[in-house]
């Protein structure tokens, strides 16, 4: 078998020397892997606001007469097809950039190979801080939103500044999303690290979290903090509003859509605290705002299969805020495209007035301060709409 | 019957000769989508032995991939007090260790039958992704193992994804054999009396705990082979990589492709892997119907599309692999119901 | 994690908890135990086709109707597409080895799946069950009265099924089929029918189970998927022909698996599939059959 492997030694697949694979005159080709299918697929909406808002940009002239292209793969959140997918993506649609790739593991394993075939990885989907943080072994990486650890630091920082006695009790998807989150507040609360009376993980194959919320609350905690994705966060509500518990709760920015915070009993919802980057187009507050405007008039006029359910769907914003940012980043990269002048330009952004976060938020890195969105508020749940409060704060680690 | 073994041979050889010849005329890419193929068609060869030949149904064989592709994650990454294995040698180790596994399976397999035994596999399915979980020490938790991406040896000039095809390939060839000449042999004629009427089987005294634990340990290995070669392909591990649906494709690959049919397997890996990764192309297709407009991008459409085909596929061929597989249930069915 | 001191008020919350817990996959079970009983397949679509009549009783909701409006309505839609389901999809294959079957279900499973996301969307919703929300004090323990409904419906649903199979001609015609459907046909039962009143009656179980666990844990197309794995480890530990054990087993499975990943922190949330699993291997070792299930031994 050696012979006949030695004997059909073949090269790199239709090896056309191309100056920068997926940058001709008049087009760039991006590409990305999230789920469409499976326990994740509503997160695959992220693509399908990008896609809308490429098609936008384009209609408007593109980046320097040049039409992105978005090619975007299911891998129904499973790291080995987001493998397959950014193999093929590289060797096959041969993109100029892997972009806004959906989920910690996934990115985690495609990581090594894009750095190694010098492919940037940008503004991954995904709050783990390793993506912004170890840029020495992985240059060609950049993160985007606020890692979860610093979002756990600032409640922890929070609840020790404004609750008396704080006894706080945490309920943490036992994985690296919610263990982030937990890591951070531990950070946050300083010297205090003993106010938490009791944490309970649960895994993400649970039916249901009242066991765990019950254990929490025979720890008589006085604050609540609710480190749940989607459905687990809801159920958490649920259960303390059955149980009689009135803590002080913090929520997770992912789980705390204005959709989702209305249909828990309100009882337990009133007086939550959670943080907020982007403009979530359910809000109240956002709703005259131009930015959202703007944002349902691109989904509605280039969204491929949307409906008016998706016009109030946070994760189509948060795809075009991304999209938005990968626009400036292309401008600034110049005219003369190139995978290393790209690189430069995501390392050395200062984008303003992203018509998809909130206001006053500065997109800005360094090539040795690789998170983009550091920004955030503060933000308080009554009358059935969050009410942002305070001055913009940092989460940058 | 010696022309019957020509054939094959000659059939055989054929398949060598294309596998060999294929990546002249490919993509490179495809060469990697072939591999895949390949890796599915080892795992469904192991489960045939199990389900086609003794007749014991397994819904839970991801779970022996899965051992399979830790066994070399481990090996490779964390290595043995700190000696890195390479990738290459880990394979025959992860068939090994994912064989044992079986063994261990099959012997509390005698007791169970027919879907109580393909429940409790299914439960293997379900319960196995947690424990990389629990024990994240060792095997890396939901982060999951980094592995050295795959690079030809001995300095071989060829790409990464044809010498993930070659080994592959090469390794399923050699694995069919094996399979050819287990059925063919006095174990492998066990195994069918076993599948056609245990009571028969053993009134003949053949020893059933014997040949139906072998079946699994057997099965297993074939999926640990093929879990390691994944692992290695994906240079990344962790339980989102073997999840549970992984062993329904498994079954849905079987049943489709045939039980006993070469070219059958290999086609139902094939479904297996280009239902997940070719959807769009599918629902091109099917939009060619009238009326129907879908987008495979829609969340939604990629499930509905499999779940259609899967339904057509078996409402058209509802045998799959022709008789076997209703001369593989009807003795189980028939422990239950009575016949008139 | 900390687990936090032991106090009789937690455990009987944790109780009450695994009880709820239990009769939720009992309900299901039913369902998995009665299409097994009448067609000896096991449905892996039963999940997603509650899910789906959940969302039908939704949507009618949405449009104006009250609970006990729709409720009806959604049971005779569940009834009629289970018999459909059987007649269109599972006839054509019923003389197919059970595996083709099988992966017939899971083709259904898939396409209810993704049917649901492309009709409804992905996003949680919240369903407004028959109970209210109010807690009661039990003993200076807070039980919801929406548990002691879910627990009651399902021991009532058992004991209805088991008035129906031991009193009624259809119950009656139902067994016979399943155990002989050869001399079924011979005394004049239409056996394919049957099958599907079969499937009509799981659906039916199924659209109940859903609309009761909806309210607790918030209706998504993929809300019965994890509660689906629990329902057949619930029925195999009754017994895949006992609807007895099926809510036996769900209540059994519910309350040791709440309590276990409670109590046990080595178990935790992580390991309460496979402990579930051990469990019930090891039961399945004694009891081939499942608690109150029956099987044939083969003795040579």
């Amino acid at each position: 078998m050696c012979a006949i492997v030695g004997a059909i030694a073949v090269t790199s697949a239709g090896a056309r020397p191309v100056a920068t694979p997926g940058v001709s005159a008049t087009e760039i080709h991006l590409g990305s892997s999230v789920p469409l299918s499976g326990e994740a697929a509503i997160a695959g909406n992220v693509a399908r606001g990008i896609e809308a808002y490429f098609k936008y940009v384009n209609d408007k002239g593109g980046v320097f007469g040049r039409k992105i292209t978005f090619t975007y793969l299911d891998d129904g959140y499973d790291p080995g097809r987001a493998v397959n997918n950014t193999i093929r993506l590289i060797q096959q649609e041969q993109v100029f950039a892997v972009f806004s790739s959906l989920g910690t593991s996934n990115n985690l394993a495609v990581r090594k190979l894009l750095n190694d075939a010098k492919v940037p990885q940008l503004y991954v989907s995904s709050g783990a801080t390793t993506f912004g943080r170890d840029y020495k072994k992985y240059p060609w990486t950049i993160g985007y939103i606020p890692p979860y650890s610093e979002e756990g630091e600032l409640y922890g920082r929070y609840a020790v500044k404004n609750v008396k006695k704080p006894k706080i009790a945490v309920l943490y998807q036992n994985d690296d999303y919610g263990r982030d989150l937990l890591a951070g507040l531990k950070r946050g609360l300083g010297s205090k690290t003993k106010s938490i009376v009791a944490s309970v993980g649960y895994d993400p194959t649970s039916a249901d979290v009242q066991p765990q919320v019950t254990q929490l609350r025979a720890s008589k905690a006085n604050v609540l903090m609710v480190f749940a994705f989607g459905k687990f966060s809801l159920q958490a509500f649920n259960a303390v509003s059955r149980l009689n518990w009135k803590p002080q709760i913090f929520v997770n920015d992912v789980s705390s859509a204005s959709a989702l915070m209305a249909i828990v009993p309100q009882k337990a919802a009133n007086g939550s605290i959670s943080i907020v980057f982007g403009k979530d187009p359910a809000a109240p507050i956002w709703r005259s705002d131009k930015g959202i405007k703007l944002f349902q008039s691109i989904l509605k006029k280039y969204g491929s299969s949307v409906n008016s359910r998706d016009l109030q769907d946070g994760y189509f914003t948060a795809g075009m805020a991304t999209a938005y940012t990968m626009v400036t980043t292309l401008k600034k990269a110049g005219k003369n495209l190139t995978r290393q002048s790209v690189m430069n330009a995501a390392t050395h952004l200062t984008e303003k007035g992203n018509p998809f976060v909130l206001p006053g938020i500065v997109i800005r890195t360094t090539p040795t301060s690789r998170f983009p969105l550091t920004q955030v508020r503060l933000q308080r749940w009554s009358n059935n709409s969050w009410h942002p409060f305070g001055k913009l704060i940092s989460a940058k680690p | 019957m010696k022309a019957k073994l020509v054939l094959e041979l000659f059939g055989f050889a054929v398949l060598a000769l294309i596998v060999a010849a294929l990546p002249r005329f490919i993509s490179d890419f495809r060469a990697r989508e072939l591999a895949i193929v390949g890796m599915y068609f080892i795992a469904l060869l192991g489960l045939s032995i199990l389900t086609g030949y003794s007749g014991q149904i397994s819904l839970g064989h991801g779970a022996f991939m899965a051992i399979g592709g830790y066994t070399t994650a481990i090996l490779s990454v964390d290595g043995i007090y700190g000696h890195q294995i390479r990738d290459l040698w880990t394979i025959p180790i992860a068939g090994v260790i994912a064989g044992i596994a079986g063994l261990l399976v099959g012997v509390p397999a005698l007791r169970l039958s027919g879907l109580y035994l393909a429940l409790i596999t299914f439960g293997i399915a379900v319960s196995f992704p947690q424990l990389p979980k629990k024990f994240d020490h060792l095997f890396g938790g939901t982060t999951g193992k980094i592995l050295n991406l795959a690079k030809p040896p001995f300095g071989l000039s060829t790409t990464t994804n044809n010498w993930m095809y070659y080994l592959t390939w090469g390794i399923a060839l050699v694995l069919l054999v094996a399979a050819s000449l287990l059925v063919r042999s006095g174990a492998g004629r066990a195994l069918k009396a076993i599948r056609d009427s245990e009571v028969a089987a053993t009134s003949s005294g053949i020893s059933l705990a014997r040949y139906k634990t072998m079946a699994f340990g057997i099965s297993a290995f074939y999926a640990g082979v093929a879990g390691s070669l994944y692992a290695i392909a994906n240079a990344y591990v962790n339980p989102d990589v073997f999840p549970i649906i992984l062993s329904i494709y498994l079954v849905v690959g079987l049943a489709v492709g045939g039980l006993d049919s070469l070219i059958g397997l290999i086609a139902g890996a094939g479904l297996i892997y280009f239902l997940q990764n070719h959807a769009d192309t599918v629902a091109g297709w099917i939009n060619h119907l009238p009326a129907l407009n879908l987008d495979p991008k829609q969340p939604g459409i990629p499930s509905m599309i499999f779940g259609v085909v899967l339904i057509v596929v078996m409402l058209l061929l509802p045998t799959g692999a022709g008789g076997l597989l209703r001369r593989v249930f009807r003795p189980l069915t028939g422990r239950i119901y009575t016949r008139s | 994690m900390l687990i936090g001191a032991f106090t009789w008020t937690e455990f009987a919350q944790q109780l009450a908890a695994g009880i709820r817990e239990g009769a939720i996959y009992a309900g299901l079970a039913l369902a998995i135990v009665i299409i097994y009983r009448s067609t000896r397949v096991i449905n892996f679509a039963q999940g997603e086709m509650a899910t789906f009549t959940t969302f039908i009783a939704w949507s009618l909701m949405n449009h104006g109707l009250s609970f006990w409006t729709a409720f009806p309505i959604v049971l005779a839609i569940a009834f009629t597409g289970g018999v459909a389901i059987e007649r269109i999809v599972i006839r054509p294959v019923e003389d197919a080895p059970v595996l083709t079957i099988v992966i017939v279900t899971l083709g259904l499973a898939l396409l209810l799946n993704g049917l649901m996301s492309v009709i409804w969307g992905g996003a949680n919703r919240q369903f407004r069950g028959p109970f209210s929300t109010r807690t009661i004090d039990v003993g200076g323990v807070p039980i919801s009265v929406q548990d002691i409904g879910i627990v009651l419906v399902s021991i009532g649903l058992v004991v209805l099924l088991a008035l129906f199979f031991r009193l009624t001609k259809l119950g009656l015609a139902l067994r016979a089929s399943s155990v002989n459907p050869d001399s079924s046909r011979l005394v004049g039962i239409r056996v394919g029918w049957i099958l599907a009143l079969g499937w009509g009656i799981a659906a039916v179980l199924g659209a109940v189970a859903g609309m009761m666990i909806a309210p607790v844990v918030f209706l998504d197309p993929n809300m019965m998927q994890t509660i689906l794995l629990y329902a057949f480890a619930a029925a195999v530990l009754g017994g895949l022909d006992s609807p007895i054990g099926a809510v036996v087993g769900g209540i059994l499975l519910g309350v040791t698996i709440t309590l276990l990943g409670r109590y046990v922190g080595f178990i935790g949330s992580t390991l309460k599939l496979p402990a579930a699993l051990m469990l019930i291997l090891v039961l399945l070792l004694v009891r081939p059959g499942g608690l109150f299930g029956r099987v044939v031994v083969r003795r040579v």
